[in-house]
């Protein structure tokens, strides 16, 4: 009655099976990120020799023979991208011989609230002008519209695209776009007003690759019945991690909260972009090369003093239970949720300004018994220094290349108009997102917001740090998703209680292994 | 007409070919295009290495199989897999057949629990999932604020079921069991209600228990039920993905216990995601361990099966 087709013999198959699963016993311990990689692998594992239990089971303490010892700094690898007059041009006045209106497609990750905000924005565009018609194509999250457009043809590719700002480095590499800065030069565009940080988060070998859309950064959000209850100034939250740790102590011994922070390991947040952001906050480079944004980086500076101050810092506060870690927080709700708990709740955490609007909506439709919306304070990120400053992170909008001259210069037009000042000013005050121009934070409706709530003002007030060098934005790193990952690991290890010097060397030694072998084919 | 063959003589000429071949177009044409060819793509790709863009792909040979499939990183979750599969497969049968006989009376409102039993099987892994996710959460979820439950599994509060590395696996199995359930449930079901009556009645007569009618009659008959829901069960073990990538996202991290095999190869957070060389080999590595698997058991499981016949 089941069809069966082969007529193998059993034994013979049993015993292949076998075989086959019996391998998970002895394996060779060797990275998937090595295999192919042909010659010895040169396995250098700090994990097995000292014999401490960290957990960190990803094995990647191997290195392949094809890698060539990094050159201690500023020497990139072979594959850089060529000067501007030889990149794809961007034919910014084909619009003018369009007969008719010019139709394109702009594929954006933007889900519910963010999503209505942007129709709007479109729906404002297309209504102000009758050249250019944009359909909106909503691909549901950052991951999605990058795993399509890869996936895409270039006839199936849209003629816009949203992009985060992770991507930099291999979507710069990938060929397949016309570069933005090859807009501003031809339209002459200004782009003083854009703010250095967020215009810079998409420079890549001194090329401007794509125009900052929505930007957001990590802020601190804190309940300020707990903080008064336990006699702190509700209006004045911890700057430096120094005096997190005084504050974290003041509630805890106070008995108003259980921790006064709710940390954790995810690798959008605390396991890879704070990590990130507490290296800028001190100026030092994250990656060599600028941070990888003048040459290609080759390797990651993160493995030293300032790397292992931050991860000792972070076990203590677990440690010792001034802070606790929610794990991986996936969909960033864990931590939110820790500092609602019946139990044991924390009294602050760490998370993106993108999610103030939320936040401010559940708290307002009584998800939380006794918490107002007003009761949630939102203060600049805690970082490893007194002044309030971080790198910029959201997404901006890339032109796609082999286009016809009338779209991509219909594309430019609505970019020009998605960082309009106006244009920014509403859609930062319907979203939280923080406009990507200073001249916008004059203009209502956001300035009446800014003045109304200056709650939403702290995320833009982190970007006018200076900018006295790379480390003022993330790093460019081809991997640096996957480097995340590794980072992730490490910060999770190091609440788990590990040694945190040779966490440090491993999330190091495989994160330079991505880069070699990232470099390697690009 | 001349299609008709005579007896002793070969049924078929030449002049049939064409007919045969136009008739087998068809199926041929979307075998080759959505089976085969990208069956024999993925087993090429799979011995590259590419960009995240799939581009400047180096060929290292068929021992990039070996490689990977040895990695620490698809070891782990063979294993994990595995262990998913261990609780998942009897699990989901036990309760699936156990539900199933309960419900095979004739009572009054007893469509009221068929209905509940197999209402799982209309809903998505999404929404199964997330239902699991607000369930589980360690700080506001349904489980977490019920203090005898928590004074018994402390883990459920702190640091959570799914947080946990030594307790997510279970309790991502836990909710793929939960979801599967009205599947199975649905197919014993109507297995059970084609065992004829007078079996029962004929054993009762003769002096048999319900136990012993249970093991002697019902399991016997149910058995090429019980082969098919044992693949499908086992297939979808290793077929896991949407309740590991709502769940967990392959964490918890350090250990990434919940990494199973079609998470390593699709998920978003695994550590080869942006090299659609490994993936393709993790895919194809995949494909041959369930080809095996479904080998064995049929051959193994085959054979009782004839009995019920």
């Amino acid at each position: 009655m089941i069809p069966f087709a082969p007529r193998v013999a059993r034994r013979p198959t049993a015993l292949v099976f076998i075989v086959a699963l019996s391998a998970v016993a002895c394996s060779g311990g060797n990275s998937a990120l090595d295999a192919g990689n042909n010659g010895t692998a040169v396995t250098t594992s700090p994990a097995e020799s000292s014999g401490n239990d960290t957990g960190v089971t990803d094995g990647a303490e191997s290195t392949g023979a094809d890698a060539v010892d990094a050159p201690e700094s500023t020497v990139g690898p072979a594959t850089t991208i060529a000067p501007i007059a030889e990149l794809p041009p961007c034919p910014v006045d084909a619009l003018d011989a369009a007969d008719g209106p010019v139709k394109i497609t702009f594929w954006h990750g933007m889900a519910n609230e963010l999503e209505t905000a942007l129709i709007d924005v479109v729906d404002g565009y297309n209504t102000s002008q009758g050249r250019v018609q944009v359909i909106l194509q909503n691909q549901t999250a950052y991951e999605s519209a990058i795993d399509k457009y890869i996936a895409s043809g270039i006839d199936s590719r849209p003629d816009i695209i949203q992009l985060p700002e992770y991507i930099v480095q291999s979507f710069a590499q990938s060929e397949t776009f016309v570069p933005m800065q090859a807009c501003i030069d031809a339209a002459g565009f200004d782009m003083t007003p854009i703010l250095p940080r967020v215009a810079n988060t998409y420079l890549f070998e001194g090329i401007q690759w794509s125009m900052p859309f929505n930007v957001s950064s990590p802020v601190l959000f804190y309940n300020k019945q707990m903080y008064e209850a336990a006699g702190l100034d509700p209006d004045d939250p911890p700057v430096s991690l120094d005096d997190l740790r005084t504050v974290s102590q003041q509630l805890v011994d106070s008995g108003v909260a259980a921790h006064g922070i709710v940390l954790d390991s995810g690798r959008d947040s605390g396991g890879g972009w704070f990590f990130e952001q507490w290296f800028g906050r001190v100026g030092e480079l994250y990656a060599d090369n600028g941070n990888g944004r003048v040459a290609p980086a080759t390797e990651v500076l993160f493995d030293n003093e300032t790397g292992f101050d931050i991860l000792t810092y972070l076990q203590e506060m677990v440690d010792s239970g001034l802070a606790v870690s929610v794990g991986d927080n996936a969909g960033g709700q864990d931590s939110f949720f820790k500092m609602i708990d019946a139990d044991a709740p924390g009294a602050s955490t760490i998370a993106t300004s993108a999610a103030i609007s939320s936040v401010v909506a559940a708290l307002g439709s009584g998800v939380a018994p006794g918490l107002t919306t007003d009761d949630i304070g939102i203060g600049p990120m805690p970082g490893p220094s007194d002044t309030p400053a971080a790198q910029p992170g959201g997404a901006s909008v890339w032109i796609p290349v082999g286009k016809s001259d009338e779209v991509t210069a219909a594309a430019w037009d609505f970019t020009q108009y998605l960082v309009d000042a106006q244009v920014q000013s509403t859609w930062a005050s319907a979203t939280g997102y923080v406009p990507v121009r200073s001249d916008a934070v004059d203009l209502d409706p956001i300035a009446a917001l800014y003045e109304d709530d200056p709650r939403y003002r702290v995320a833009y007030d982190q970007m006018l740090a200076a900018v006295d060098s790379e480390s003022a934005v993330v790093p460019a790193l081809g991997p640096l998703r996957e480097i995340r990952s590794q980072t992730a690991d490490a910060v999770a290890a190091t609440y788990a209680g590990g040694d945190i010097a040779q966490i440090l060397t491993e999330a190091a030694t495989a994160s330079n292994t991505l880069i070699e072998t990232y470099n390697a084919r690009n | 007409m001349a299609v008709v063959a005579e007896v002793g003589k070969r049924s078929w000429s030449w002049r049939d070919l064409w007919l045969a071949i136009v008739m087998l177009f068809p199926s041929a044409a979307v075998l080759g295009v959505f089976i085969v060819y990208p069956l024999g793509r993925a087993i090429v790709l799979g011995q590259q290495r590419c960009n995240s863009f799939g581009t400047q792909c180096v060929s290292n040979g068929f021992d990039q199989y070996v490689d990977l499939f040895l990695s620490t990183e698809f070891q782990g979750a063979l294993e994990s897999t595995a262990i998913l599969a261990l609780i998942t497969v009897p699990l989901g049968l036990i309760l699936g057949v156990g539900l199933a006989v309960l419900a095979d009376k004739h009572l009054r409102g007893i469509g009221f629990f068929r209905t509940a039993f197999s209402s799982t099987i209309a809903t998505s892994v999404a929404v199964a999932s997330l239902m699991w996710l607000f369930l589980l959460q360690p700080s506001v979820g349904a489980l977490a604020n019920i203090d005898w439950f928590i004074s018994i599994f402390p883990t459920v509060k702190n640091p959570g079921l799914l947080q946990d590395p030594r307790t997510a696996l279970p309790a991502v199995a836990m909710s793929s069991v939960w979801a599967g359930l009205g599947f199975t449930f649905i197919l014993v079901t109507a297995s059970l209600q084609s065992v004829p009556r007078e079996l029962h009645e004929a054993a009762a007569v003769d002096g048999a228990s319900g136990t012993v009618r249970f093991w002697k009659i019902t399991v016997p008959l149910l058995a090429p039920t019980l082969l098919f829901v044992i693949i499908v069960l086992t297939t979808r073990a290793f077929q896991t993905f949407g309740e590991i990538d709502l769940l967990t996202n392959g964490g918890p991290r350090p250990g990434n216990s919940t990494t199973t095999v079609t998470y390593f190869v699709y998920g978003e957070s695994s550590v080869i995601a942006s090299d659609p060389g490994l993936q393709a080999g993790g895919a194809v590595l995949l494909f041959v361990i369930l080809l095996l698997l479904s080998a064995l058991q049929l051959r193994g499981l085959g054979r009782r099966v004839d009995l019920g016949g």
